[in-house]
């Protein structure tokens, strides 16, 4: 039972550190990305591909893995800047796809559908099975917390305001004489890094994986754990990734169900309640759980 | 070789035209592109099914059954969903609509099964004419585009309720203005609109297989022909359907055939950069 709770734990993490990008990019900055799992793919896939065929210490391909995702994300985004936000949508949403199609039938460097396995383990002191479990949960839990301290202190200062300024209006950030453009670049490569080195830390933590794991539901999931915090504030999404992957994996703990609904079944029904979740916070809890903090200048606090 | 591509373009082209057409008259009226059209097919489709399969009915039959489907749950889900949150941003609109594709397709894999199925038709040759290939289904699925294009360019130009429809795409506030009744020209557009993609659902599965995902799949390549023919423009989306058709048959040449679903993307991308209003809309005047 500790092992579940201890794996449960590590994938919240993933999805806290792919929630703290897309919180940059869309919750901060307002770009409309659908293209997470793309990037989640790329880190995993490049950091795999990394460690087992070039022979790079795993630790440094899941820094390096954050690079690849980060240049996919300067590309990506230079590229669509210009459009409009669902347009926008759109085509990183395709980002994605093209990712998992790559993946899917270059078999040469990724094995395509029969999965991609990674022998090597990172922070590996020759430690047994259930106490590297628990290290790795540790060095995910660093990651979340590093990753946590930027996103607060882009939030919390004049940045942050710059990117929120653009979100709400850009025509008035540009008038203010913010270089709109680079902001908006910026946000969304250093999302793309996070969600990178989330997928390089994931392909290494599972030991292989396949583009079926990278389907687009994970945007969905991502979306989600953004939205129920409330978007833009950094600890309402740690609590929705928590939400998310407590409806996803936590189903197991109401006992055993697999004499009424089959395991597949079961998977249906997760998705469901997420999908329903997520309409009714939209229709009823707009701005999340925990919405951002209204902003208030110095002069209006002491007033 | 080069008049089968031709030919298989074409039914491609035949197949995602009418849902491009719903997608793009649900846009006019809802303001947001509606990701829920995979959901909405793949219902259709699974109605079609058991009408075909489980209660033995024939074909046209089923097809109606779908189409009555489909526009229920179009109409449903507008009534339910989207009309209550009208007033919420495209973006929250957009992701709403990725949900609820989720939920629709899921809850028909929880009822069905994820099993590949088919539609319950004698097994023949492939028809040849001139040394192309093509089946008898493939054949219907394009008299049913054919017909939906022709009603579909009657109803918006002949009949009252069609120019209601095109007035509230152009401009809501004014066609209130002048006494059009916003609610009634929604709920027909949802109605007609479920009716197509039910239709739509029906064709494909004459065309591939029938499984829960086949309307996500299908959802890139329609949203592709909808914006490359400009979004809203409903000839534009025939249109883009055809150009759609032809350049994934046409990208085999170069590419594996597996990246179908990147061409209509690569597309998209291309043309946004280029065109954003689409190749028969009209540039957006802002204020």
């Amino acid at each position: 039972m500790l092992a579940y709770f201890v794996a449960m734990a590590t994938y919240a993490g993933f999805f806290m550190i792919l929630a703290q990008g897309l919180n940059l990019q869309w919750g901060m900055t307002g770009m409309v990305n659908f293209g997470v799992a793309g990037f989640y793919a790329l880190g995993a896939y490049s950091g795999a591909i990394l460690s087992t065929r070039i022979g790079i210490a795993p630790e440094l391909a899941i820094a390096l893995a954050g690079v690849a995702a980060g240049v996919a994300g300067l590309v990506v985004s230079l590229l669509t800047m210009r459009l409009r936000e669902d347009y926008f949508a759109i085509v990183t949403l395709g980002f994605g796809e093209i990712v998992r199609l790559f993946a899917l039938n270059e078999d040469w460097l990724t094995e395509g559908p029969r999965g991609l396995r990674i022998p090597a383990r990172p922070f590996d002191f020759g430690l047994s099975n259930a106490v590297y479990s628990l290290v790795y949960l540790g060095v995910v839990a660093l990651v979340v917390l590093v990753i946590y301290a930027i996103c607060e202190r882009i939030r919390s200062g004049p940045y942050g305001r710059t990117l929120r300024a653009i979100r709400e209006d850009d025509v008035v950030a540009g008038v203010l004489g913010k270089n709109v453009l680079r902001f908006r670049v910026q946000a969304f490569v250093l999302g793309s890094v996070f969600m990178g080195v989330a997928g390089a830390l994931f392909a290494h933590y599972i030991q292989n994986i396949s583009p079926d794991t990278f389907m687009p539901m994970i945007a969905i999931f991502i979306w989600m754990s953004v939205i129920v915090g409330g978007y833009g504030n950094n600890k309402g999404l740690l609590l929705g990734a928590g939400i998310v992957i407590f409806i996803l994996e936590g189903s197991r703990f109401l006992g055993d169900f697999t004499s009424i609904v089959t395991s597949q079944q079961l998977s249906s029904i997760r998705i469901i309640l997420i999908g329903i979740i997520l309409m009714a916070v939209l229709r009823f809890r707009p701005r999340g759980l925990i919405p951002e903090p209204k902003f208030m200048s110095e002069f209006e606090k002491t007033s | 070789m080069m008049g089968q591509m031709i030919v298989n373009g074409v039914v491609t082209a035949a197949l995602i035209a009418p849902p491009a057409v719903a997608f793009s008259m649900l846009f006019g009226i809802l303001r947001f592109p509606n990701f829920a059209i995979g959901g909405y097919i793949t219902v259709g489709v699974f109605t079609g099914y058991a009408a075909n399969v489980l209660f033995g009915l024939p074909l046209w039959a089923a097809s109606l059954a779908a189409m009555l489907a489909g526009a229920a749950v179009v109409w449903a889900s507008d009534r339910i969903i989207f009309r209550p949150m009208r007033t919420s941003s495209p973006v929250t609109l957009l992701v709403v609509s990725i949900a609820l594709t989720f939920v629709l397709e899921h809850t028909v894999r929880l009822v069905f099964g994820a099993d590949v199925r088919g539609f319950d038709l004698p097994l023949e040759r492939p028809l040849v004419f001139g040394g192309m290939h093509i089946t008898r289904p493939q054949l219907y699925l394009m008299g049913a585009s054919l017909l939906v294009v022709i009603v579909t360019h009657f109803l918006l130009t002949r009949t009252r309720i069609g120019k209601a429809m095109r007035a509230m795409a152009d401009n809501s506030q004014l066609a209130e203005v002048r006494g059009i009744r916003s609610v009634l020209v929604r709920v027909m557009v949802t109605l007609y609109c479920g009716a197509l993609l039910g239709l739509s659902g029906v064709s494909a599965g004459l065309d591939l297989v029938i499984e829960p995902l086949l309307g996500w799949g299908l959802t890139i390549p329609i949203i592709a022909a909808a914006i490359l023919g400009g979004i809203g423009s409903v000839y534009g989306a025939m249109l883009g359907a055809v150009l759609v058709g032809l350049a994934e048959e046409f990208a085999t040449l170069i590419l594996p055939s597996s990246y179908k679903i990147g061409v209509g993307f690569a597309m998209i991308t291309i043309l946004l950069l280029l065109r954003p209003y689409g190749l028969l809309g009209q540039p957006e005047i802002k204020k």
